[in-house]
């Protein structure tokens, strides 16, 4: 049997076996949940190991119906698939191992790690599908599996609405993705991305921009991309590591995976392409306007991801498939070590997530200011660093292909540095603010600070030599690094790190310059730009609107008429049938004979 | 004699008598322990079945056929029996006396119809049908002290005597027209002579159709199922539901397709008409009922509806749709039928009513009796969906031909949406409605291990159809229709 089989199916066999079995022994639910995904990473490896002996396996063939409609259920193995193996298994392992200290003491300790289990099945799934609709089932059991976590703390009330709110938000952009979908079929007559590179030539230009176009809301939706984008902030509400795994690492990264994975359908359509670089590059930019004003240490890295998944669809509009994964292969690194990071600093604080009550925990907890430091660096682009290399391909792309993107991304940069900086030097460094918190608070365990240790690792070799890129496009690939551009562009975090160190880098930091300087857009990134209260105004008013009319239409139209009527008839049709059920067996006996004598009445005479 | 073609009705014969023969000199104390070990035996002598191979002659003067659609029935029975065993040990202690006459008559009922699935010849249908339907006589009154299970029996004896009657008097017209009791021979006459205006052919088809029609619970033959199914002990109720049913189909099949084939264009609009009819008195019967085994005898009804809607396509699509269609019909009634009993074990009732709030007194229970309901409504990605999904496709596929069959598909649309009412109300009781009675209702492992294979069957094939699917259509070339 193939492994990649295995290594799909061993966390959903996880999460079966501890919701059945081993609910009751929690260490043990733990250690099935992690071995699962351990084993998965192990063997993932290993099929990265053997290149060039790659197979894909069979296909099973799941539905077959008449008229040649077959609906497949495949894993790929190519270069993308086993690249997003790693990532999905290497950075999961690390965070399901972390959470076992992090998630320590809590009553629903087995079910946290069923549902991570569940999760890690859906997200592999999207990795292996080798067809529109079995990405589109685990797209969608993603988002069930991330609902389940975000309001895993469901008697909290935030929690249970963010949960509500991202897949709410999420649906939206599947309902487009799956029009795609259902289009594309219409169009080329097959789900299977191996026949449909063929068959995309034959489709008109228009209806391909169009399918392309559908087909990314799906992306925007998942990977939280302006418009769609206020579902991430609110996931914040689930327990960090599932933040730093799914609403950070993994399956915000799917949405840019799945055009990675379709690049076919996009690369030829102009217009598709302007839309997605247009969307990504606005993301990217506006995210991290936000984040410079944001309190909750959490919220600050949810806005700075949101920011940095603006990078990668940009990436992808400006046709740079390779850049893309590797920002996303580097950003997994990071950006995972610092939502642990924040976690571990939130564990010690008994669950303080406000920056402002933190200060000075660089004496008190040296492993996690380290590493945090490592993946801030990193986040920010600062060489020898991972996010350095990555994040330059991006940029000389867009020096490239646009200017108007290239002038974003490097402010966007700009920005990045400096609410990071902003983020360590308040957190991190200054006097302590909360006396009583920091007498408290104490390095994490081992079990915290060796996830955060092999991810810092990570964080700092993931970009050397670029050989995610060179195992991507092992032909060469295209955007050759010039060096001078690159490290001239090392001038923009070091700026932003100046400017945050000459405003926070003192005993008792403040946003008070900053307020002053900035006026009325302070309360405009404060506020996110209004766009929850806009979506707010707009369901309860046109929403609520049209809703209050189909209800009276529904209730009297529809179900006192119609359903009422139907409902009436049927009801006393049944009621009438009773009847003939006397219960006396000479007229049952009449009723089969009646009933005989009709029938051969009928082919008799007929 | 070809020991081969029959070994599998001489286990369970054999079987039989073993086990009266030793309670007849050693009574048996404990008959919740036999029942358990009968049901294993039978299901290991189902796993035995899938290492036969069909036989491509008729044996037995061509009497007897072991062919792949013979070989599926005789699978599904010893299914259908294991379950019904393992139903009968949870049941037993409720029965007064001859507990352990009562699995003779199973066994013997089931060997009746693993002979039905082979018969290939009037004769030994007619005798295998009656071995199954004595037995039955005997099992729904078994509760001699109840005045419902009597009932039950007398209904169902006067009834069923009455069917008989008229199908060995359908046969002797068959068999004198003809001159043969042999399907393939019938259809060799059939075939080669002028069949234009034969009244007395006709007639006997008819007559035969009504037997069939009465093993089946189609109308107008049905009005016996809501009272005996009610009144019946549920393991017989069962039996019925899942045994009885599939034999009369198999046994409709092979007469109509085999034999009757050259009169097609005489029986198909009567069995359209059969099939339209079926779905609505079964669905619209059950709307009213307070009573979940009166229920399921409705809804008995409606599914004899569906299933002649595969019949009544007449294509290999449709045959096959209904062999898939009683392959997981079987494990989603034995399912509901195994949870109720677990259920009236303890409640001693079977109104709806009682199962109020029953998933917070055996959550296994509740899940499995709910599941059951929903796949019986087809609600993907449940078995039923993809059942039903089979067999309106061979209907819409026929309908291209003949635009009669539309109306039919649309009937059994309407049929699935009443439907999901009355399942639904099931479900609701389960889970949303609160009982005064909270103490847990204990569930023995031989129940959970059924139920958890039930289940199993009903979400993997609903998910995973094609194992089954395959099955299906291998055994559908028998008939070699398009």
């Amino acid at each position: 049997m193939n492994p990649v089989w295995l290594i799909l199916f061993a966390p959903l066999g996880a999460a079966a076996v501890i919701t059945l079995v081993t609910q009751r022994w929690k260490m043990l639910s733990a250690f099935v949940s992690c071995a699962a995904i351990l084993l998965g990473f192990v063997l993932s490896v290993g099929i990265f190991l053997q290149q060039g002996q790659w197979q894909s396996p069979e296909p099973l063939r799941w539905l077959v119906l008449e008229g040649g409609w077959v609906i497949e259920f495949g894993a790929t193995v190519d270069r993308l698939s086993v690249l997003m193996l790693l990532v999905v298994t290497g950075v999961g392992s690390a965070i399901h191992i972390y959470s076992i200290g992090y998630m320590r003491g809590d009553p629903g300790f087995s079910r946290y790690f069923a549902c991570l289990s569940l999760f890690t099945f859906s997200m592999l799934g999207i990795v292996l599908s080798n067809n529109f609709i079995q990405i589109f089932i685990f797209w969608e059991l993603v988002g069930v599996s991330s609902y389940l976590l975000i309001g895993y703390w469901f008697e909290r009330p935030s929690a249970a609405e963010a949960g509500k709110k991202a897949f709410l938000v999420n649906r939206i952009g599947d309902f487009g993705m799956m029009l795609g979908i259902l289009l594309l079929w219409t169009e080329a007559g097959t789900f299977s991305f191996a026949e449909l590179p063929e068959r995309v030539a034959a489709i008109p230009a228009g209806t391909l921009g169009l399918i392309s176009a559908l087909i990314f809301c799906g992306a925007v939706g998942k990977s939280a991309q302006v418009p769609l984008h206020v579902w991430l902030p609110d996931a914040m509400e689930g327990p960090t590591p599932v933040s730093a795994l799914i609403h950070a690492a993994t399956m915000v990264a799917a949405g840019v995976y799945m055009l990675c994975r379709v690049a076919f359908l996009i690369l030829p359509s102009e217009t598709a392409l302007t839309l997605i670089a247009w969307v990504g590059g606005v993301t990217a930019l506006m995210a991290a306007t936000i984040a410079i004003t944001q309190n909750d240490i959490k919220r600050i890295l949810a806005y700075s991801t949101l920011s940095q998944l603006g990078y990668m669809i940009m990436s992808v509009g400006l046709t740079g498939i390779t850049p893309a994964m590797f920002h996303l292969t580097t950003h997994a690194f990071f950006k995972a070590l610092l939502f642990l990071g924040a976690g571990s600093v939130i564990h010690a604080l008994h669950h303080e997530q406000d920056i402002w009550k933190m200060g000075g925990l660089w004496r008190k907890m040296p492993v996690t200011f380290v590493t945090f430091l490592i993946g801030t660096l990193a986040l920010a682009g600062v060489w020898p660093l991972s996010g350095f290399y990555s994040k330059d391909e991006i940029l000389l792309l867009a020096l490239k292909e646009n200017m108007a993107l290239f002038v974003v991304g490097v402010v966007t940069a700009f920005l990045t540095a400096y609410y990071m900086g902003r983020g360590c030097f308040v957190a991190f460094f200054g006097r302590p603010r909360d006396r009583h918190a920091y007498e408290h608070a104490h390095e994490s365990p081992l079990v915290m600070t060796a996830p955060l240790v092999f991810l810092a690792i990570l964080s700092v070799i993931g970009g050397w030599g670029s050989y995610v890129p060179h195992f991507l496009q092992p032909e060469g690939h295209g955007a050759h690094h010039e060096a001078w551009k690159g490290f001239l562009l090392l001038l923009v975090p070091a700026a932003g790190f100046g400017v945050a160190a000459w405003i926070y880098g003192r005993a008792e930091p403040s946003d008070e310059p900053v307020k002053a300087a900035l006026g009325r857009l302070w309360n405009v990134l404060e506020n996110k730009y209004y766009f929850d209260e806009v979506y707010l105004w707009i369901v309860r008013n046109v929403q609520g609107a049209v809703a209050s009319g189909c209800e009276l239409f529904d209730r009297w139209a529809l179900q006192r008429l119609g359903v009422g009527g139907l409902a009436g008839v049927t009801g006393l049709a049944g009621k009438t049938l009773r009847l003939l059920q006397t219960g006396n067996v000479q007229a049952y006996a009449f009723v089969f004979g009646v009933g005989l004598t009709v029938i051969i009445f009928y082919v008799v005479v007929r | 004699m070809n020991w081969y073609a029959i070994q599998l009705e001489c286990l369970l014969a054999i079987l039989a008598v073993v086990v009266l023969l030793t309670d007849a000199f050693r009574p048996v104390r404990d008959a919740r322990r036999i029942g358990l070990i009968l049901s294993a035996l039978v299901g290991l002598t189902l796993l035995y079945s899938f290492t036969m191979q069909p036989l491509g002659e008729a044996v037995f003067q061509g009497m007897y056929r072991l062919d792949t659609l013979a070989l599926f029935f005789k699978r599904l029975f010893l299914l259908a029996t294991a379950f019904v065993l393992l139903m009968s040990a949870e049941f037993v202690e409720r029965i007064e006396a001859g507990r352990v006459e009562f699995y003779v008559l199973l066994l013997l009922c089931a060997t009746g119809m693993l002979v039905l699935a082979s018969a290939n010849d009037f004769i030994l249908m007619f005798v295998a049908l009656e071995l199954v339907t004595i037995c039955f006589f005997v099992l729904t009154s078994y509760l001699r002290r109840q005045v419902p299970s009597l009932e039950a029996g007398t209904k169902y004896l006067i009834l069923g005597a009455l069917s008989s009657g008229l199908t060995v008097y359908g046969i002797a017209y068959l068999l004198g027209i003809t001159g043969t009791a042999n399907f393939e021979k019938l259809r060799a006459v059939l075939t080669e002579a002028p069949v234009g205006e034969a009244t007395g052919l006709w007639f006997g088809m008819v007559l035969v159709l009504a037997g069939l029609g009465f093993k089946i619970a189609s109308v107008p033959f049905q009005v016996w199922a809501p009272d005996v199914y009610q009144g019946a002990p549920t393991p017989v109720t069962a039996m019925l539901a899942v045994g009885s049913k599939a034999a009369g189909f198999v046994l409709l099949m092979r007469v109509l397709m085999t034999g009757l084939l050259p009169l097609e264009p005489v029986w198909g609009p009567v069995v359209l008409g059969l099939a339209g009819a079926s779905l609505v008195y079964g669905n619209l019967g059950a709307l009213p009922q307070r009573d979940i085994k009166r229920l399921l005898g409705y809804s008995s009804i409606g599914h004899a509806g569906y299933v002649l809607m595969g019949v009544a396509a007449v294509n290999a699509l449709g045959v096959a749709a209904v062999l898939f269609y009683h392959g997981q019909y079987a494990f989603t009634t034995l399912c509901a039928f195994l949870a109720i009993v677990a259920v009236t074990r303890v409640t001693g009732r079977d109104d709806i009513a009682s199962f109020a709030g029953l998933h917070r007194r055996a959550p296994i229970l509740g899940l499995a009796l709910f599941l059951a309901m929903m796949s019986l409504a087809g609600v993907p990605p449940l078995s039923g969906f993809f059942g039903k999904f089979q067999l309106f496709a061979a209907v819409i596929d026929r309908a291209q031909m003949d635009a009669r069959y539309y109306w039919l598909a649309g009937i059994g649309a309407a049929a699935v949406v009443v439907s999901l009412y009355f399942y639904l109300n099931v479900g609701r009781a389960i889970y949303m409605q609160s009982s005064d009675r909270t103490d847990a209702i204990p569930v023995s492992w031989p129940v959970r291990v059924g139920l958890w294979i039930c289940m199993g069957a009903m979400i993997g094939l609903g998910v995973y159809q094609r194992p089954l699917v395959d099955a299906a259509l291998q055994a559908a070339r028998v008939f070699g229709l398009e």
